[in-house]
């Protein structure tokens, strides 16, 4: 039955499905249709199990549309409604057009990674066939346990997300090369372009109105380059260009900018003329003439330049206005209340000059630090003696050993010196560091392999076992006895067909003693916790 | 006059033989006087760290490298960025050893983007192994300062609160392309208390300067390659922690070396669980270092269990940070011509030329200036004291 949260997109009525009479339901994530009458739904698909849809070719008497899910079931509507048949099938149809592509992508993204994942490790590979194959945890256990790491330390999807700025001589780098018979060649990399996309908007917006309909992308970037609007002069003549309209769009946006103004106080744009006093305080203008033939070319290749400087610098002067700062970037004020007060103490003070103040450090505070000089002492009850005690010891020492005579073989008996010397001689017990080839010569290496990819799949298992420790919400709980359970199968399905195996080749040594050992100890581990659980609940 | 033909010569060899480090002379060439504060300052670094400060010794530092187009200058032979990697070698081996149980990462930003060379780890083998295949790579484009913090950042925050947080840039660029304000990033670095260090190879660079004083990290740039190792050496030693580090009980495992042989009865080979995936480590064997918790076997340490998570170090390791706890006093500098006895060094056994010794204020031995520096950034104990120690 539809949850009362589902949104329903569109509501269908007449709609056949198996010859009954029945109202078709398209809601966020599914399609439901629910016969005449009757309060709940027969048919339910979400979308993301569909895989597409058919419509009925558009001569046939009846209208229908079919759903194709992935499994290969079909469901088919046939839409009865005498008048609106047709109007009702398409709309249906549209909608459907819509919202199934956005969730075959997520699913078939799932599968993408996940076989990318399997195919670029072969590590990986291998336990998935350990593991999931042999059946001793489920693929969905494995999957689930895989991209939950995945998606902690998530490297590869992070680089192609990355930000980029935009580099202050991005297009001086362009650099065009003769190529000579009197043309240039530029050459446009996929960054190029963005930068110039996100410098000049106004370009972005002609290049999505122009490009592929009336120009191709070669003709646009010519006609680009060859316009006035990209070198120094500016002058908007001729309508023809393309890029004349962006000129002046870019004017609006200064002007709009300006009048807008700027958070300090200290700057003032509308006031940028120089203003006189009096004589001899500063530059006497006169009035200005209002005709423009009187500016001379200079002037107004001059304004020229300063026109496209000033469109340079607007966005990083007014891009601090949407970090909540003033306009003027200086780094320190960042840090501190802008007040006006503030700016002139900074303008008066230069930091680089003061002091440098040396980070404060915490003392290091050592009690009983002579325990370091040798391990902690278990404490003993002492046997005190006086200073005389000990005065006469030393004296009774000193004495004997002035009388001291060594007697060389009553020092060790002959058996004892024996067996020292062939315990520490070539293939003694005690130089036994050189038996580490003798193993690797004696075990065939396919044994070999299969003990490694045991020893991984073990790994694998155990590691989120442990990692299920210390045990304090109901999921970590249920996840550890599952794991304890999927070790034992892992020991049973696994491990002991292997014992048998090499028990069969005849090899004596005990090749999985190791990997038992760590079982048990995850299971003592977990036996412990059991335990003191039921201590707690009774 | 007489001086102006040679003041002329010596300006002239001054620009011929520019890779001959010491030339003697007194009349204030300015060679001479930067050696002067350099050493001053190497001076001033030994007296002030004799105090007893709280130090962070389990650090996870992030190393950024520039690759950018001004990498392939040649003003450090063969290039900055052959130069750059080659001291990174000798610095990771050397920050293994002082701080066992620490990790490095290293990541080069080039082109706007940066990029993850080697992740944080505690095995000095890997990184070396990719600082050495990145000597190939092409220097392209321009750094960028905010993408390459921000990646590191991504790994940093997840660590615990009790380790250090570093990061060391390596800046040769002046100039950085980012994607949003480095301002607020260096207010989200202040708030992880992460600590940002520079060392710039081509000159000062303002927002470096705010990086580091922001974060309370250090700021240099280097003169020459010899001044370069120095600085990257100066960054092996732990730095001292901030009051706001939290202090908490780390939980580490102490195992011990196992060895069996094939006649004892129960003998078990196991492999290493480090060196299950590469087919050239050793194979099976009997001994090993098995963790005290889930039994897992490790041939090197310290490492990082992989099936428990348990840090496993040898007292050893541990003991090796030992004279950060107790570090060495500070000589007492005098003058050569107060020595009464005959004018050598205890230590190396040469004859005093310099105008300063050092005396150890317990055992009153002579060391000239060469020993005093190696007795106390390496040795960290005085070898006259030890020696009289041992047959008292």
């Amino acid at each position: 039955m539809a949850s009362l949260s589902e949104e329903v997109l569109l509501v269908v009525k007449k709609v056949r499905q198996r010859k009954q009479d029945g109202t078709l339901y398209l809601m966020a994530e599914r399609i439901a249709w629910g016969p005449e009458g009757k309060d709940r739904f027969t048919v339910s698909h979400l979308y993301a199990d569909i895989r597409c849809q058919k419509i009925s070719p558009d001569g046939k008497a009846k209208i229908q549309l079919q759903l194709i899910l992935h499994t290969g079931e079909s469901t088919t509507f046939h839409f009865s409604n005498e008048s609106s048949a047709l109007k009702d099938r398409d709309a249906a149809k549209e909608l459907l057009q819509q919202l199934l592509p956005k969730f075959k992508k997520k699913a078939n993204k799932e599968l993408e990674e996940k076989n990318r994942m399997l195919q670029e490790d072969p590590v990986l590979f291998q336990l998935y066939k350990d593991l999931v194959v042999s059946q001793v945890i489920s693929a969905d256990e494995f999957w689930a346990n895989r991209l939950g790491d995945m998606n902690n330390s998530d490297p590869t999807p992070y680089n192609n997300k990355q930000d980029v700025g935009i580099s202050g001589a991005f297009l001086a780098d362009i650099r065009p090369q003769t190529d000579g018979c009197n043309g240039l060649r530029y050459n446009l990399t996929a960054d190029i372009i963005e930068s110039i996309f996100r410098t000049y908007p106004a370009v972005k917006q002609k290049y999505g109105e122009n490009v592929p309909h009336n120009l191709t992308e070669k003709e646009f970037w010519t006609r680009f380059f060859q316009s006035h609007y990209f070198h120094r002069d500016r002058i908007n003549t001729g309508t023809q260009d393309i890029f004349s309209e962006c000129a002046k769009q870019d004017e609006k946006g200064l002007k709009s900018m300006v009048v807008q103004g700027v958070k300090n106080p200290l700057v003032d744009l509308l006031s940028l003329e120089d203003k006189t006093l009096d004589e001899g305080y500063g530059v006497s203008t006169t009035t200005p003439s209002t005709s423009n033939a009187n500016r001379t070319v200079k002037e107004s290749s001059n304004a020229a330049i300063i026109k496209r400087f000033n469109h340079h610098k607007v966005p990083f002067f007014f891009s601090s206005e949407t970090s909540s700062t003033d306009g003027n970037s200086r780094d320190s004020d960042f840090f501190q209340p802008p007040v006006k007060k503030v700016r002139l103490q900074e303008a008066i003070e230069y930091e680089d000059l003061q002091r440098e103040n040396r980070l404060k450090t915490v003392a290091l505070n050592l009690k009983k630090s002579d325990r370091y000089a040798h391990g902690p002492v278990p404490l003993q009850s002492q046997h005190y003696t006086t200073s005389q005690d000990i005065i006469n010891s030393v004296n009774h020492i000193r004495h004997e050993m002035v009388n001291y005579k060594p007697n060389l073989t009553q020092v060790l008996s002959s058996t004892a010196a024996s067996s020292a010397i062939t315990a520490l001689s070539p293939g003694g017990v005690l130089m036994m560091t050189g038996t580490q080839q003798a193993i690797n010569q004696m075990i065939p290496t396919e044994v070999q392999g299969e003990l490694k990819h045991l020893y991984a799949a073990a790994g694998e298992l155990l590691r989120h076992f442990w990692s299920c420790f210390p045990v304090n919400s109901p999921f970590l709980e249920e996840k550890v006895m599952k794991m304890k359970t999927n070790l034992e199968r892992f020991q049973m399905t696994k491990l002991c067909p292997f014992q048998e195996k090499i028990q069969r080749q005849y090899l004596s040594t005990n090749l999985t003693g190791h990997l038992e050992e760590m079982l048990q100890t995850a299971y003592s581990k977990f036996h412990v916790w059991q335990t003191r659980r039921m201590l707690r609940k009774t | 006059m007489d001086e102006e033909p040679e003041r002329a010569k010596r300006w002239e060899g001054g620009y011929e033989r520019t890779w001959e480090v010491l030339k003697e002379d007194e009349s204030g060439s300015l060679k001479a006087t930067v050696e002067d504060i350099l050493f001053q300052s190497k001076r001033k670094r030994v007296i002030e760290n004799h105090g007893q400060v709280r130090l962070g010794m389990m650090r996870h530092l992030y190393v950024l490298i520039d690759c950018s187009r001004s990498m392939e200058d040649q003003d450090l032979k063969p290039n900055r960025l052959a130069s750059t990697l080659k001291l990174m070698e000798a610095f990771v081996d050397e920050y293994f050893d002082q701080n066992p149980i620490s990790q490095v990462g290293i990541i080069t930003t080039k082109n706007k983007r940066a990029e993850k060379l080697t992740d944080l780890a505690g095995n000095p083998k890997k990184h070396i192994a990719a600082l050495k295949k990145a000597v190939d790579t092409l220097c392209v484009g321009e750094p960028s300062l905010y993408n390459s913090l921000n990646l590191a950042i991504q790994t940093l925050k997840h660590m615990p609160g009790h380790t250090s947080r570093e990061i060391l840039i390596i800046l040769s660029s002046l100039t950085t392309c980012d994607p949003a304000s480095i301002y607020e990033l260096i207010k989200t670095l202040k708030s992880l208390k992460v600590r940002v260090s520079v060392i710039g190879l081509s000159a000062e660079v303002r927002v470096c300067t705010v990086l580091t004083r922001e974060t309370g990290g250090s700021y240099h740039v280097i003169l020459d390659e010899s001044h370069f190792r120095e600085l990257l050496m100066l960054h092996v030693k732990p730095p001292p922690a901030s009051s706001s580090s939290e202090c908490s009980l780390i939980r580490m495992g102490f195992p011990q070396h196992t060895i069996a042989s094939l006649t004892d009865q129960g003998a078990k080979p196991s492999f290493s669980m480090s060196h299950l995936d590469n087919s050239s480590g050793p194979g099976l064997s009997l001994e090993g270092y098995f963790c005290p918790q889930c039994h897992a076997k490790y041939t090197e340490l310290p490492v990082e269990c992989k099936v428990c998570g348990l840090t496993l170090v040898l007292a050893p390791h541990l003991a090796r940070s030992f004279h950060h706890l107790f570090p060495l006093q500070a000589f007492t500098e005098s003058s050569v011509e107060e020595l009464q006895e005959d004018r050598f060094c205890q230590a190396c056994q040469g004859e005093l030329k310099d105008k300063i010794i050092f005396t150890c204020p317990s055992c009153r031995s002579v060391f000239c200036v060469e020993c005093d520096l190696f007795i106390h950034d390496s040795l960290h104990c005085c070898p006259c004291c030890i020696h009289s120690q041992s047959t008292s």
